[in-house]
C-alpha cells in the first residue's frame, strides 16, 4: 500500500540535502552578489584562480589540514586499536575506559584553553606538531572507544586457538587481529580524520594562528565578510570528506550500535 | 615531562641589537623569519600585507613574513602564556597594537624596547607630534613605532537622513524617528565610540585627558549606561544585542539595515564606496564634541625571537614606499604617518599628488573635531561595563 | 592509557589553580574571590541553562524527524542513490553549517532576497531576525541539520541489526495495529538501543562551539564561548573567572559521563 506524497518528501528531502553543497559551489563561484538581486553580478572561475594562485595561502591551508588530518588519523588509528586491546585484557576495564569518555566528551575548545599552558612549556605551540598532538588527544580517546567493541571472547578464543596451534604473538597479529579488524580500522580511520578535518576551535588555540587549516580560513573569511572566498574555502572542507564517504558509507555504522 | 628546551635557538644578544649599528642589524635581519601577529579584520588591510608587503620584504631583505590573527586581548593572552611557561624564545616578533594593549603588556613587561630610535626612516615621522608620542595617554617611549594615524568619524547615508544627529540629543531624536537604523559595536571602534560619548557627557572633548579617574568613570559612565539603556530599544535589533566585528557594522551599513555608522580612518568610506559595497550617497561627518584621533603602532615582543628582523619589517612598514602604496586613496586608503614636509623632495610630491578621496572626509577637516585617547583603563572598563551593564541587561 | 588521561587531568588542574588564582602571573595567591563573583553574577547558570535548552530542543526535534523518517521512509532509503544522499550531509562540519546558515537567514540572505523579489519585504530590517537572535533560531536550525541525517542514519542501523521488521511483522500476526506496533515495538528498541548515544550527544551540543561562535548573540552565550571570551578577555584581571566556568563545565561533564557509564552496563554502547 503505497501512499502518494512519499515520492515528493523523497525529492524534497534530496533537495534539501543537495542545496548546501550546490549553494556552497555557486556562491564560490560568485561576487558582487548585492542584495536584493537573486542572481550574483559576476558567476566565472575568478575565485577560484586567484585563491589556487596561491596569494591568500588557500592551497597551502589545504595541504597542512591534509597532512594534520592524515597523522592524526593514522597515528590515533593504530595507537587506539592497539592500546584498546591492552585496555580490554585489563581486569579493570570498565573505569580505563570511563577515563577515555573524559577527554572524549569535553568540548576540545576548553580543553585547548586549559592545556595551552603544557603546550607552551614544552615547545609544541603555534606549530604544526602540537596542533597534531593536540587534535590526537581528542582522536585517541574515540578510537579507544571505538574499538573498544572489537576485542571480545570470540576475539578471544582466536588468538588462543592460533597460540595453541604454535603461531607466535607476530603471526597472531598480523595474520589473525589485523584482518579482522580491516573494515573497523577503515571506519576508525575515517573518523578520526574527519574530526580532525573538523576541528576548529582546539586549533585556533593550539596553532595561535599561525597553523592556519581550513577551517581557520573559513573563519577568517567570515570575519572579513567575504563571503566567496568562505564559500570557496567551504568547498575546499566538504569536498574531500564527500569522497571519502561514498567509498566508506557502508562502513560508517556498522559498529556504532 | 619535557622541559623548556624544544626551540630553543641561540638567545640574541638583545642588548647587544640597541646598541649595534643599523648595517649590523640590516645584516642580521637577512633571511630571517618573522612572526607578526595583527588584526585580519579588514579585506583591504590582509590584501595590502599579504600582496604587497610580504612579497616586498623577501626581494629586498629576503625576509619571510609570517602573519598570525590576533588582536588585543590574544595578543597579551599569548605574551602573559608565554611568561608563565618562562618561553624564552616567543611565537610571536611584532604586533599590531595601540594604547590598551602596549598598556596591558607593559603591566607584564612584554614589550621590548627602545627600539624606534634605531630605525632610519624614524626621521620621517613627527615625534613631538602628541597624537603621535602619546598613545592612550602614555608616552610611547621608543617601545612602539607608530605605523597609521586616523581620526574616527561618524558615516551616514545622504539618501535616507537629510540632517545626522552630531550630538548625544541629537541621536536621542534620531533613533526615535529612525528605529532600529543605529547600533554600537560591541568591539574596539564601538567602544572608541563610547569613549567620545564619555567626554561629551563630561562636557568637554579633552575632558578625559589625564590619568585615570575613577571617580570621573564612574560618574560618566553611570550617564552614558542611562542614556544607552533609555534609548536602546530604538536601537538595531531593539539593542537586544550588538554586532561584534566591525565588518558586520559595515556590512549591516551596506545592506541598508543600518543608517549610521562609526568608523576609524576617518569613518574609512571611500574605499568601500569604491569598491561598490557602501551607497555612492554614503559620507563621514563630524561629531560635535569631537571623536578620538590615534595612532596605531607596532612592537616588539620581549621574547622574539627575531628582533633585528623585526626592526627592518617595522622600518620598511615606515618608509616612505610603503606608506605611500598604503595611503592611495583607491587602495588601502590609510593616511601616512610620515611628515610630509620632511621627505625627500621626489616622496613629498607623490604624496601632494596622490588622488586625493572623493567621498569621504579628509584628516584635515576633523582637525578641530579631534580628541586624544584617555587612558586605558576606560576603554578595559568599558568593555566590561558595556556587556554587564548593557548587553546582559 | 596514560596518553588519554594525564592531559585531561593536567588540563582540570590548571583550570582549578587558575580559577583560585593559584597560577597566573597576574594572580597572587589562593582566593575565593573570582568563585564568589561568577556565583554572584548568575553567568554560568545562565549560559548553562541556555546551553542546555539549545541542546534540548535540538535534540529532540532532531531525534523525532529522524525517527518520522525511519518510519516512513526505511524502505526507500535502502535504495543506493537515496542512501547515498542521506550520507552527505556527514561531510558538513560545524563551520561550514555555521556560515551557510548565514548565507541563508541573515537579513541580506538567500530568503530575503526571495522574500523581496516576492514583494513580501521592502528593505532589510523587516526581514525577521533568524541569525545571531534572540531565540538561538540559527543555532537550533544549523543543529538540526546536522543531526537529523545522522540520527536517521542511526536508527536505520538499528531497525536493521534489532530485527525490527521481524518482529513488526509477528507482532502484526498478532493482532497489533499499525500504531500499536510503533509504539510498543519500534520506538522502545530504538530509543532503548541508542539511548546512551543520545545521552552522549547531549553533551557534545552542550559544549558546541563554532557554530553558536558564528550564530549565537552577545548574550547569553552558549558555555564554551562565554568560556572562551572570558578567559581571552580584555580585563586581565577577570580571566581567571573564564576558568571558574571551565571548571564548573568539566565537572558537570565528567559527572554525567561517570553516571552513564560505570553503572553496571557490561555492555558498553559500542558492543553489539
Amino acid at each position: 500500500m503505497k501512499v502518494s506524497w512519499k515520492p515528493y518528501i523523497l525529492t524534497l528531502i534530496v533537495l534539501l540535502i543537495g542545496f548546501p553543497f550546490i549553494f556552497m559551489v555557486l556562491l564560490s563561484f560568485s561576487s558582487s552578489w548585492r542584495f536584493p538581486d537573486i542572481l550574483p553580478g559576476y558567476f566565472g572561475l575568478k575565485n577560484w584562480v586567484t585563491i589556487l594562485g596561491s596569494e591568500t595561502g588557500l592551497l597551502q591551508s589545504f595541504i597542512i589540514s591534509v597532512v594534520i588530518s592524515l597523522s592524526v588519523g593514522m597515528v590515533s588509528t593504530f595507537s587506539g586499536f592497539l592500546i584498546s586491546r591492552a585496555v580490554f585484557y585489563h581486569k579493570r576495564r570498565r573505569i580505563l575506559t570511563l577515563f577515555a569518555y573524559f577527554p572524549y566528551v569535553l568540548a576540545p575548545v576548553v580543553f585547548g584553553a586549559c592545556l595551552s599552558f603544557f603546550f607552551l612549556k614544552i615547545g609544541l605551540f603555534g606549530n604544526v606538531t602540537g596542533v597534531i598532538v593536540a587534535q590526537f588527544l581528542v582522536a585517541f580517546p574515540y578510537a579507544l572507544i571505538f574499538f573498544g567493541s572489537f576485542w571480545n571472547k570470540k576475539i578471544k578464543s582466536y588468538e588462543d586457538l592460533v597460540a595453541t596451534l604454535g603461531g607466535t604473538p607476530r603471526q597472531t597479529f598480523f595474520k589473525v587481529l589485523l584482518p579482522l579488524a580491516k573494515s573497523m580500522l577503515l571506519i576508525c580511520f575515517f573518523q578520526t580524520f574527519l574530526i580532525s578535518w573538523f576541528e576548529y576551535g582546539l586549533t585556533s588555540i593550539i596553532g595561535v594562528g599561525k597553523v592556519q587549516t581550513l577551517t581557520i580560513k573559513v573563519f577568517l573569511f567570515i570575519k572579513e565578510a567575504n563571503y566567496y572566498y568562505g564559500a570557496l574555502s567551504c568547498c575546499l572542507l566538504i569536498f574531500p570528506p564527500v569522497v571519502l564517504l561514498y567509498f566508506n558509507k557502508r562502513y560508517v555504522f556498522k559498529n556504532l550500535v | 615531562m619535557l622541559l623548556i628546551s624544544c626551540n630553543s635557538e641561540p638567545k640574541m644578544d638583545d642588548s647587544g641589537l640597541k646598541a649595534a649599528s643599523w648595517e649590523e642589524i640590516s645584516a642580521k635581519a637577512k633571511g630571517t623569519a618573522v612572526n607578526m601577529m595583527m588584526w585580519q579584520g579588514s579585506p583591504v588591510i590582509n590584501n595590502y600585507m599579504n600582496n604587497y608587503v610580504v612579497p616586498q620584504l623577501k626581494e629586498k631583505y629576503n625576509i619571510d613574513l609570517k602573519i598570525s590573527g590576533g588582536q588585543g586581548p590574544e595578543i597579551v593572552q599569548l605574551a602573559m602564556g608565554e611568561k608563565e611557561a618562562g618561553i624564552t624564545s616567543g611565537q610571536v616578533d611584532i604586533v599590531w597594537i595601540n594604547g590598551e594593549t602596549s598598556f596591558q603588556l607593559r603591566k607584564i613587561d612584554g614589550l621590548w624596547g627602545p627600539f624606534i630610535e634605531q630605525l632610519p626612516n624614524i626621521k620621517y615621522i613627527d615625534l613631538d607630534d602628541r597624537y603621535i608620542n602619546t598613545d592612550f595617554q602614555q608616552p610611547i617611549a621608543g617601545m612602539e613605532c607608530p605605523w597609521s594615524i586616523g581620526q574616527a568619524a561618524m558615516v551616514y547615508d545622504s539618501a535616507k537622513v537629510a540632517n545626522p544627529p552630531r550630538n548625544l540629543n541629537e541621536l536621542e531624536t534620531y533613533v526615535k524617528k529612525y528605529p532600529g537604523t543605529f547600533t554600537i559595536g560591541n568591539d574596539f571602534s564601538g567602544m572608541t565610540q563610547l569613549k567620545s560619548f564619555l567626554a561629551e557627557l563630561g562636557g568637554s572633548p579633552n575632558n578625559l585627558n589625564g590619568d585615570f579617574s575613577e571617580e570621573k568613570y564612574n560618574r560618566l559612565s553611570k550617564q552614558l549606561w542611562e542614556y544607552l539603556n533609555r534609548n536602546k530599544k530604538y536601537f538595531w535589533k531593539e539593542g537586544e544585542t550588538f554586532p561584534k566585528e566591525q565588518t558586520k557594522m559595515s556590512q549591516l551599513f551596506a545592506n541598508g539595515e543600518l543608517y549610521l555608522n562609526f568608523g576609524f580612518s576617518e569613518g574609512g568610506i571611500e574605499e568601500k564606496v569604491v569598491s561598490g559595497l557602501y551607497p555612492e550617497t554614503a559620507r563621514s561627518y563630524p561629531w560635535e564634541n569631537g571623536t578620538i584621533k590615534n595612532t596605531n603602532y607596532m612592537g616588539i615582543l620581549q621574547n622574539a625571537p627575531q628582533k633585528a628582523g623585526a626592526m627592518q619589517v617595522i622600518d620598511f612598514l615606515i618608509s616612505p614606499a610603503a606608506q605611500f602604496e598604503k595611503s592611495h586613496a583607491n587602495g588601502m586608503d590609510s593616511n601616512t604617518i610620515l611628515e610630509i614636509d620632511s621627505l625627500p623632495k621626489e616622496w613629498a610630491e607623490k604624496f601632494t599628488n596622490a588622488p586625493h578621496r572623493k567621498y569621504g572626509l579628509e584628516m584635515e577637516d576633523l582637525k578641530e573635531y579631534a580628541i586624544e585617547e584617555p587612558a586605558p583603563e576606560y576603554m578595559i572598563r568599558l568593555y566590561e561595563d558595556f556587556r554587564t551593564q548593557v548587553i546582559e541587561k | 592509557m596514560l596518553i588519554g588521561v594525564v592531559p585531561f587531568f593536567a588540563a582540570f588542574i590548571y583550570a582549578l589553580g587558575y580559577s583560585f588564582g593559584v597560577m597566573g602571573v597576574l594572580n597572587n595567591g589562593f582566593t575565593t574571590r573570582f568563585w564568589e563573583s561568577v556565583f554572584a553574577s548568575g553567568e554560568f547558570l545562565k549560559s548553562f541553562g541556555y546551553s542546555a535548552a539549545i541542546a534540548l530542543v535540538s535534540l529532540v526535534l532532531s531525534i523525532g524527524g529522524a525517527l518520522w523518517v525511519t518510519l516512513k521512509f526505511r524502505r526507500e532509503l535502502d535504495k543506493k542513490f537515496l542512501s547515498f544522499m542521506m550520507y552527505l550531509p556527514l561531510a558538513i562540519p560545524g563551520v561550514v553549517a555555521g556560515f551557510f546558515m548565514i548565507q541563508l537567514f541573515s537579513k541580506a540572505g538567500f530568503f530575503a532576497r526571495i522574500a523581496f523579489q516576492l514583494g513580501l519585504i521592502e528593505k532589510t530590517a523587516q526581514f525577521p531576525d533568524l541569525v545571531n537572535d534572540s531565540l538561538a533560531f540559527g543555532i537550533i536550525v544549523a543543529f538540526i541539520t546536522m543531526l537529523i541525517p545522522f540520527f536517521t542514519l542511526l536508527f536505520l542501523n538499528v531497525y536493521k541489526n534489532e530485527r525490527i521488521e521481524e518482529l513488526s511483522i509477528l507482532a502484526h500476526a498478532l493482532g497489533a495495529n499499525a500504531n500499536q506496533v510503533t509504539r510498543r515495538v519500534f520506538l522502545p528498541i530504538i530509543l532503548k538501543k541508542t539511548g546512551v548515544l543520545i545521552a552522549l550527544y547531549f553533551i557534545f551540543l552542550l559544549g558546541a562551539y563554532e557554530v553558536p561562535l558564528i550564530l549565537g548573540q552577545e548574550s547569553p552565550q552558549m558555555l564554551s564561548v562565554l568560556i572562551i571570551r572570558e578567559t581571552r578577555q580584555f580585563d586581565l584581571s577577570k580571566i581567571s573567572e573564564g576558568y571558574v566556568v571551565a571548571v564548573m563545565y568539566t565537572l558537570v561533564v565528567s559527572i554525567t559521563v561517570i553516571l552513564l557509564f560505570l553503572p553496571k552496563r557490561k555492555k558498553a554502547i559500542y558492543e553489539s
